[in-house]
C-alpha cells in the first residue's frame, strides 16, 4: 500500500483517533471565534447570510473595458472587486514600451497614469465597495488617492486592498527590475502612508498567492510569506510606526489547492501563528492587530488545459474548502484559467460556484464548522510547527536583500517548479484528464471554444500614449518629477507624496519608475531602452 | 527512435520566452526535463525580443531553439524570429511549447516553419523525442559561431 502523505508531504495515519488529541489545550490552541489565538476564525461568528467578499479577478484591454468588465459582475451579484494589471502594468512599464506592444491588455488591465484610474473606476463607489488591487502598489495607491479627492472624497473613506510582493516578485512572476532595497522601500512607504491617510484601506496585503503558483507547497508558501511580512513589519518598527497603527490592516492573500484538509489546516494555522507573532513577538496590545483578514485565490495551477469543464469542480472543492476555513475574501480561479484571463462566460461560472456555496450549502452558518476534528486538529498543529520551523530557517540564512540578490530564493522556487512538473510527469500527483482518465484531444471539446478565445493586445494604447505624452503641460511635470528624483535620493522620505503629485501633473508610471531606479543607480529602462525623454 | 536521432547527451538547446511573457514555470519544468534527459540546456529565461533569441542561438552554437509560452505574444513574434534565422542562415529547428497553444494555434506554426509544436497535452517523452529527432536531423553538429550577432 502506498504511503498516505498530504500534498505537502506530511505522513498521515489511516485514522485519527481521541488519543491523537490526549493532550490537547484547546484553550491554549483554539480558544473561541474571534479570541485569541484566532485558530477558529477571526470573527465570533460564521458568515451566516452575509457571507464572504465574493469576487474574480478582473482587467482586459484598457482601462475602460476594464471598468465594464467589474460593473457586469456586480450586476451579477459580486460583492467586491479584483483587479489586475496586464504583464507591462506589472513590470512598471508604459504601454509604448517597446517590449510590451504584443501585451498590451491580454493578460490583465492596462494602466499606467491618472486618466487611466479614472476610467477604471468611473462609476464604481469607491467609499463602499472594496476592491483588491493586484497592482503595483505604489503607484495604484497613489492613483486611487487622487482619484478620490477628484470626487470629494476623503481618502480616510477609502477600502479596498493592495498586494505587496517586494521579496520574490523578481524570482517568480511579474519582475519590476528593481533593487531589493527600493522594492522594500516602496512597499513600506507605501503601508506607512496609508496607516496615516487611508486607514481603512489594507494597505499590508502579503500575497503567498503570487508566490505559491510556481508550484510551492502549503509550508513553503506560508513560510516565505511569513519571512516577507515580518521582514516588512520589522522595517515599518525601524522606521518608528507603531505595531498597532499598522498591524489591523495586515491581510494575507493565499492559496488554495486540491488537498481539502490540508488547506484548511493551514489557514487555521496561519491564523494562530499571526496572532502569537503579533502578540507574543511585535508586542502588539490592539486585539484587531492579532485577528489576520484572510483573502483567498483557488489554485489556478491545480486546472488543466485538458477537460476544462473538470476545472470547475474543482473551484467548487477549494471554495468550499475556503469557506469551512472561515476567509475574508474568495476568487474562484475559472475554468479557462489554462487558456486566458477570464472570459464572460467563465466569469459567471466562478461567481456562479461561490453563490451555490454560500446560499445554497449552509456552511457559513457555524463558525470553524470543521474544528474539533481529531484529523484537523492534529494536521494544523502540524502544520503550524513545520511553517514556523522553516521560517526560522530560513531567516538564520541571514539578510533577505542577499538571500534575494544571490539567487537562493530563486533556487527555492525553481526546485518547486521541477518537483510539480516531476509529479505530473510520473503520475506521483494525479490530474485527471491531465495523467489519468485522459480523453482523445478530438473528443476534449466541452467548454473549450470559449476557453481558446483569444484577446486581442489593446495596441491602440500606444499612439494614445503619445497624443498622452504631447498633451501635457511641459513645466510642472518636469518640476514634479525633479521632486521626485530628490525625494527618491533621500531615504528617509515617504515617496508617496511625490508620487501623487507627480501622477497629478501627469506622470506615467514608466516614467516615475525609471526616476526611482536612477536614484538607486540603476537605469531609467531596465532593458537598455533609451530613457523617456523628459 | 529514428535513425537520424541524436544522443542526448550531445543536444544543446536554447529555451527562452519572448516578449513580457512572465508566468516561467513551464519554461523551468521543461528545462529541467531536457538537463534530466541528458541534455545542455541554455537558458535565455523571459523577456527576449527574437533578435536576443536568434543571438543566443548563434553565440552558443545551440542545436534546437525552444520556446515556451504562456501568453499569446509568441504568435507576433514568431514570423520576426524565422525570418531572422533565415537572414543569417541559421538552420536551427524551433519548437513553441506551452499550455496556450491550441491545436489550431499548432497547425498554424508548422505551416509557418516551426518544427514542432506543444500543446498542453504532450507528454515529456514526446517533448524529448522530439528534441532529439530535429537534432538528429541537423546536418552536423553546430560549433559555435563567432558571427556578429544580428
Amino acid at each position: 500500500m502506498t504511503e498516505r502523505r498530504t500534498q505537502s508531504r506530511i505522513p498521515l495515519q489511516p485514522v485519527y483517533v481521541p488519543a491523537d488529541l490526549a493532550a490537547f489545550d484547546h484553550a491554549a490552541k483554539l480558544g473561541e471565534p474571534g479570541a485569541y489565538p484566532y485558530t477558529r476564525g477571526n470573527r465570533a461568528h460564521g458568515p451566516g447570510g452575509a457571507g464572504w467578499i465574493q469576487r474574480e479577478l478582473s482587467g482586459e484591454g484598457d482601462a475602460k473595458r476594464s471598468n465594464e468588465q467589474l460593473k457586469y459582475l456586480l450586476e451579477r451579484g459580486q460583492t467586491g472587486l479584483d483587479v489586475i494589471g496586464d504583464t507591462p502594468t506589472m513590470g512598471l512599464l508604459d504601454p509604448d514600451h517597446p517590449l510590451a506592444v504584443h501585451a498590451i491588455g491580454t493578460q490583465g488591465v492596462s494602466l499606467c497614469c491618472l486618466s487611466d484610474y479614472r476610467d477604471l473606476y468611473e462609476g464604481l463607489p469607491l467609499e463602499r465597495i472594496t476592491m483588491s488591487h493586484s497592482l503595483p502598489a505604489v503607484f495604484a495607491v497613489a492613483a486611487l488617492h487622487c482619484v478620490a479627492r477628484e470626487r470629494g472624497l476623503a481618502p480616510a473613506v477609502l477600502r479596498g486592498s493592495v498586494i505587496q510582493a517586494p521579496y520574490y516578485c523578481e524570482d517568480c512572476s511579474y519582475a519590476v527590475h528593481m533593487p531589493f532595497k527600493l522594492r522594500v522601500r516602496m512597499a513600506a512607504d507605501t503601508i506607512a502612508f496609508c496607516a496615516a491617510e487611508m486607514p481603512k484601506f489594507h494597505a499590508f496585503i502579503e500575497d503567498t498567492y503570487f508566490i505559491s503558483e510556481s508550484g510551492l507547497d502549503s509550508i513553503e508558501e506560508m513560510a516565505l510569506g511569513f519571512v516577507e511580512l515580518r521582514g516588512l513589519v520589522r522595517e515599518l518598527l525601524r522606521r518608528g510606526v507603531p505595531i498597532d497603527r499598522f498591524a489591523p490592516r495586515i491581510a494575507i492573500l493565499l492559496n488554495c489547492r486540491m488537498d481539502f484538509f490540508e488547506e484548511v489546516a493551514k489557514i487555521r494555522a496561519t491564523r494562530r501563528l499571526f496572532a502569537r507573532m503579533m502578540r507574543e513577538e511585535f508586542g502588539a496590545t490592539d486585539p484587531r492587530s492579532w485577528a489576520v483578514n484572510i483573502a483567498a485565490h483557488t489554485s489556478g495551477l491545480t486546472l488543466t488545459a485538458q477537460q476544462p469543464a473538470n476545472n470547475i469542480v474543482r473551484g467548487a472543492i477549494q471554495a468550499l474548502a475556503l469557506a469551512c476555513a472561515g476567509v475574508q475574501a474568495i476568487e474562484v480561479s475559472t475554468f479557462d484559467e489554462a487558456f486566458r484571463t477570464p472570459s464572460p462566460e467563465a466569469h459567471l461560472v466562478g461567481l456562479r460556484t461561490q453563490q451555490v456555496i454560500h446560499l445554497e450549502s449552509n456552511v457559513g452558518q457555524v463558525a470553524d464548522p470543521l474544528g474539533g476534528s481529531y484529523y484537523l486538529e492534529t494536521l494544523t498543529d502540524d502544520l503550524e510547527r513545520r511553517i514556523s520551523e522553516m521560517i526560522e530557517s530560513i531567516e538564520a540564512r541571514g539578510d533577505a536583500a542577499e538571500l534575494s540578490d544571490s539567487g537562493w530564493f530563486r533556487g527555492l522556487f525553481q526546485t518547486a517548479i521541477e518537483r510539480h512538473a516531476r509529479g505530473i510527469a510520473d503520475g506521483t500527483t494525479a490530474k485527471v484528464g491531465l495523467n489519468v482518465h485522459r480523453v482523445p484531444e478530438a473528443d476534449d471539446v466541452l467548454l473549450r471554444e470559449v476557453a481558446e478565445r483569444k484577446i486581442e493586445p489593446a495596441r491602440e494604447r500606444i499612439a494614445w500614449m503619445k497624443q498622452y505624452r504631447t498633451g501635457r503641460a511641459p513645466e510642472p511635470l518636469r518640476e514634479a518629477m525633479a521632486a521626485l528624483d530628490e525625494c527618491a535620493r533621500d531615504e528617509n522620505a515617504n515617496l508617496l507624496p511625490a508620487i501623487i503629485a507627480a501622477t497629478e501633473s501627469g506622470a506615467t508610471m514608466g516614467e516615475m519608475s525609471g526616476t526611482l531606479r536612477r536614484a538607486y543607480g540603476h537605469s531609467a529602462d531596465p532593458f537598455g531602452y533609451p530613457d523617456a525623454p523628459l | 527512435m529514428s535513425s537520424a536521432t541524436r544522443e542526448a547527451k550531445n543536444i544543446r538547446v536554447l529555451i527562452a520566452m519572448l516578449g513580457l511573457d512572465q508566468h516561467e514555470v513551464g519554461a523551468v519544468a521543461v528545462t529541467g526535463l531536457l538537463r534530466d534527459a541528458g541534455m545542455e540546456v541554455v537558458y535565455a529565461g523571459r523577456f527576449n525580443l527574437p533578435r536576443a533569441v536568434v543571438k543566443a542561438a548563434l553565440e552558443e552554437g545551440v542545436d534546437v531553439i525552444g520556446l515556451s509560452c504562456h501568453s499569446w505574444e509568441y504568435l507576433y513574434y514568431l514570423d520576426e524570429l524565422l525570418a531572422l534565422l533565415r537572414e543569417h542562415d541559421l538552420d536551427v529547428p524551433v519548437i513553441v511549447g506551452g499550455s496556450v497553444v491550441t491545436t489550431g494555434d499548432a497547425q498554424a506554426l508548422l505551416a509557418k516553419g516551426v518544427r514542432a509544436a506543444f500543446g498542453p497535452t504532450a507528454t515529456p517523452a514526446e517533448i524529448i523525442a522530439a528534441v532529439q529527432e530535429l537534432a538528429g536531423a541537423a546536418t552536423q553538429p553546430r560549433a559555435r559561431s563567432t558571427a556578429p550577432a544580428p
